[in-house]
């Protein structure tokens, strides 16, 4: 279903959308980042991308399992709490971010269905926005079979065409979200059509770093396990989390105990992130670790996006949103590391 | 609403052994679900908690023919083994699970299966050599190679007495004692001195890592093909279901995947555990 | 100025030579306006080093790196590894001296002094440039950082835009070489604690509210720690496991350990977590503000080790780093150390 909304009329969609929690970008201290918003008043929607990605909405950081006690016995006593969130509407998502919560989805479902995940995964509306200009210099989504302008994973992908949005309701839910402010959507011309294709083909030429043929590092991958270029590709890793726990697809996870009262025994038990990036993420309690270094570990980041994903799922783990190059405090930089896999011996 | 993969069941405590004793005791647990439980192969874990402490993932070891209880014996190595080493036959645990893969024993119809253990790697393929043993019209010869560093650490002492009336058991320490008359050498060496012949055999080996690579070296001199040796991989695991990210040796879970692997499967995979 | 062809011509020398194992520098990165840390063992690829003011990391931290790794090595080798040192960084290497972390035969210094300048803070800048995209800097001979955005190139003096650590810093020449580049001309600040004394004059209240809002931003990538070079702790408080377990560990050490703060991402955890760090880093946290450039999120982090600096300074009139031959401060006790924070 496609539509036009005129941005002035955007605040008012926004306040027919009762019973949502709304979150848009928000400019705070330099940076920006998803933040409840009342309504479209000082809506900035030309944002750079956020620092972190709205995963955080559908796997939290910090997720309680159950809660955990004692009877006056001595029985232990769980209490399952699974998330019930309220109907959540994300403005503003880039579409490499959209793209992540599917890669997310193929995780979090399978054989193994995750209830806390998806429980907030359905209560969660993606409202995504066309990167008309790219939101980071180090974009590279068209390298991991994405676009400036894709659908996948998105309810709703808004385009700015000037002083509208074009507006492209992909899901049920998505065309939900319309038809609660109906009266202000009107159909799209023949040119709304093609200023649509327009911008689209324009962004994707915007798009400046680029990892040519990836097709050619996951059979690469495969046999390079033990190459020297990890090690020195891990020479000036500082072995922190940023890369992974701003990354929007990565979902590796700690379960942990905290205990509010010792007697009578009370407490959470939690799932928090947790990063392979991390020496004792893979420590075993015998003091043996299979990944005992840097380089095995930041071998591990590589073939788990770029080969072990893609022999499970057929997909790329990643969505070239850049934002484990632009924020690692080294330079790693994952083009440049692919770059070399791809044309390595 | 499908069942929560993260909740534990409660199960009782209803018998516990111990097997070994000093600072890596080890302690054999008997467990029946407080309500509905799960039934299991083979080869699978259990993902079990303490409430407070967190959770520990242990292989079952009893037969899927056990109807009355779930086996696990526990070396006590961390905060959980630790506290589970705490409990007393009457308590409370929590159990998850089944997880994992099996051994694939319907395949080993009429096969000769060589069991080959070290120290708690009894463990794991105990509920193999327990089902085997219950149906052994189903097989061949059995046999049991077992190990220990000395003759205090030999796990299960009594069962293994009890099954040798029935299949040859091969047992060793790693040195010298003055009443042991048996092997005095390691489990790889006992093995390459018995030489089990490959003919229709299957071999089924676990125990400390450097053991089991040593094991397999030995059974390939005796002429074992790599489909005809089996072994259990472990890392360290949180979910259990191939979520968390932490198990993996290349694009397979072991907590999911795993943790049973052929020779031929294995060496595909990187070395990472 | 730093000659730059001097400090490649110096460190191509000792590469040569065979006398250092490698040489720690900088080079322009693909990723970020900012410098990226390299590790040269090619004499032919000492060309690429660079010396400007992007080269915001303190590479005292791959000195700790460089004996965590000998330690793992069954014959490493021994010679010491070669590295570029800023003032601050060169207090580093002295902590690290002072404590006995590392000998100075480990470390080759080539020292470069920052003179009046010192390095940029991208924030400031993107600040200056009113939200412009700006792509690749160069740095003209005039001290200016110019700066290409989507409206052509503008320039500002680098001077407007260095940070704060820079603006404070109590060490703009190293302390502590083997190899000396550019003019020593040591000055100190007019208002070491500027910006301390600024957040001093808030209220309890106000200050509250602030660190309230502040680290519950904080994501616990632990960036802060991994990039400071006194965080060489094998083991710490906020890890799951107990890095020092050996074969030996008993089950019952492991058990016994004590989950000092838990790891769930809450204000109580997060303030735990970043107020153990600061207090471990009295009297050995020289400002390379590091922790704070880092953040992903932003937190002000160093303010928390300023702070404590200052309150170092006064009691104790200590300064870390600058003296390898004085006691480290909290290894040693005075008569008249004043007692009146202790209650």
């Amino acid at each position: 279903m496609d539509k036009i909304l005129e941005k002035k009329s955007l605040t008012n969609w926004l306040k027919k959308l009762t019973g949502y929690d709304v979150y848009a970008p928000v400019l705070k201290d330099d940076l920006w980042n998803y933040e409840i918003i009342s309504d479209g008043d000082n809506l900035e929607l030309d944002y750079l991308n956020t620092v972190q990605a709205p995963k955080k909405f559908i796997f939290p950081q910090v997720e309680n399992l159950l809660d955990f006690g004692s009877s006056d016995e001595g029985t232990p006593e769980i209490t399952e709490t699974l998330p019930q969130p309220n109907p959540t509407v994300i403005l503003g998502v880039r579409p490499c971010d959209g793209k992540a919560v599917i890669l997310q989805d193929l995780v979090f479902g399978g054989e193994f269905t995750d209830p806390y995940y998806w429980n907030r995964r359905n209560a969660t509306y993606l409202v995504g926005l066309t990167c008309n200009t790219p939101p980071s210099p180090n974009c590279f989504c068209t390298s991991v079979d994405g676009s400036p302008h894709s659908q996948e994973g998105l309810d709703i992908l808004l385009t700015d065409l000037g002083t509208k949005y074009f507006v492209e309701a992909l899901t049920d839910k998505g065309r939900k979200l319309v038809s609660a402010g109906q009266a202000l959507f009107k159909a799209p011309t023949a040119k709304d059509k093609k200023d649509l294709e327009q911008v689209k083909t324009g962004s994707e030429k915007k798009i400046k770093r680029q990892i040519k043929n990836l097709k050619k590092v996951p059979p690469k991958l495969k046999d390079m396990f033990d190459s020297p270029l990890w090690d020195e590709e891990a020479m000036s890793c500082l072995r922190c989390g940023i890369c992974t726990f701003l990354c929007p697809t990565c979902h590796c996870f700690d379960i942990s105990d905290e205990v509010t009262s010792s007697l009578p025994l009370k407490g959470h038990r939690i799932r928090t992130w947790d990063t392979c990036q991390f020496p004792d993420f893979t420590m075993h309690s015998s003091g043996h670790n299979p990944r005992p270094d840097k380089a095995s570990r930041l071998r591990q980041r590589m073939l788990h996006k770029f080969q072990y994903f893609v022999e499970i799922h057929k997909k790329y783990q990643c969505t070239g949103c850049g934002r484990c190059v632009s924020l690692c405090p080294v330079g790693i930089d994952i083009i440049e590391v692919l770059d070399k896999v791809r044309d390595y011996g | 609403m499908a069942e929560n993969v993260y909740i534990p069941k409660l199960a009782k405590i209803i018998e516990i052994k111990d097997e070994v004793e000093g600072a890596r005791a080890i302690r054999t647990f008997r467990t029946q679900f407080l309500e509905d439980g799960f039934t299991h192969d083979c080869g699978q874990c259990a993902m079990l908690s303490i409430f407070g402490k967190g959770e520990s993932m242990i292989s079952i070891s009893s037969s899927p023919l056990e109807k009355d209880y779930l086996q696990f014996s526990i070396l006590k190595s961390g905060r959980v083994t630790s506290s589970i080493h705490a409990l007393q036959e009457g308590d409370i645990l929590g159990v998850r699970g089944p997880y994992g893969n099996s051994f694939p024993i319907k395949k080993w119809k009429g096969k000769n299966l060589i069991f080959i253990g070290g120290g708690i790697g009894l463990a794991p393929i105990w509920s193999v050599l327990q089902t085997a043993l219950k149906h052994k019209e189903n097989y061949g010869k059995l046999s049991l190679f077992y190990g220990a560093r000395t003759s205090k650490d030999i796990v299960y002492k009594e069962d293994l007495e009890e099954i040798r009336k029935d299949i040859a058991v091969h047992l060793s320490i790693d040195q010298e004692e003055p009443d042991w008359n048996e092997f005095v050498g390691f489990v790889p060496v006992n093995v390459l001195d018995k030489k089990p012949s490959p003919k229709d055999a299957i071999a089924i080996t676990c125990g400390p890592p450097i053991m089991i690579k040593f094991v397999i070296t030995n059974l390939e001199a005796l002429g074992f093909k790599d489909d005809q040796i089996y072994t259990t991989v472990e890392n360290k695991m949180k979910c259990g279901i191939g979520k968390c990210g932490r198990c993996n040796i290349g694009n397979h879970y072991v907590c999911k995947d795993g943790p049973v692997y052929s020779w031929a499967e294995l060496k595909k995979l990187p070395q990472e555990y | 100025m730093v000659n730059l062809d001097e400090l490649k011509k110096e460190a191509k020398r000792v590469l040569e030579d065979g006398k250092v194992k490698y040489v720690i520098g900088y080079v322009k990165s693909k990723a970020s306006n900012m410098a990226a840390p390299a590790f040269v063992t090619d004499p032919e690829e000492i060309e690429n080093l660079i010396w400007d003011p992007t080269c915001v990391q303190n590479l005292t931290k791959f000195i700790v790196d460089e004996k965590k790794r000998k330690a793992q090595q069954k014959k490493p080798d021994t010679r010491p590894v070669a590295v570029v040192s800023k003032g601050c960084d060169s207090r580093a290497i002295n902590v690290l001296l002072q404590e006995k972390y590392i000998e100075r035969d480990d470390v080759f210094i080539l020292g470069v002094a920052c003179e009046d300048l010192g390095v940029i803070d991208e924030k400031k800048l993107a600040q200056k440039l009113k939200g412009k995209r700006f792509g690749e800097l160069t740095f003209d001979d005039k001290k200016n950082v110019v700066a290409t955005t989507t409206d052509g190139t503008v320039k500002v003096p680098v001077k407007e835009v260095l940070a704060e650590r820079c603006v404070e810093c109590q060490a703009n020449t190293p302390l502590i070489y083997d190899v000396f580049l550019g003019e020593e001309d040591r000055r100190k600040p007019d208002a070491p604690f500027a910006s301390v004394e600024k957040m001093e004059s808030l209220s309890n209240k106000e200050r509250g509210a602030f660190w309230q809002e502040q680290l519950s931003k904080c994501v616990r990538c632990y960036a802060c720690r991994s990039t400071c070079p006194m965080c060489y702790c094998d083991e710490c408080v906020v890890d799951t496991i107990n890095f020092a377990v050996t074969p030996d560990t008993t089950a019952q050490e492991k058990a016994l350990r004590i989950k000092w703060i838990e790891r769930a991402s809450t204000k109580s955890e997060n303030f735990g977590y970043h107020l153990v760090r600061a207090i471990h880093l009295v009297g050995r946290c020289i400002d390379c503000g590091e922790c704070e450039r880092v953040c992903p999120l932003d937190i002000p982090i160093r303010f928390l080790n300023k702070k404590l600096e200052k309150t170092a300074k006064e009691l104790f009139d200590y300064e870390p780093g600058m003296d390898t031959e004085k006691p480290a401060l909290v290894a040693s006790f005075k008569d008249e150390d004043p007692e009146e924070f202790i209650r």
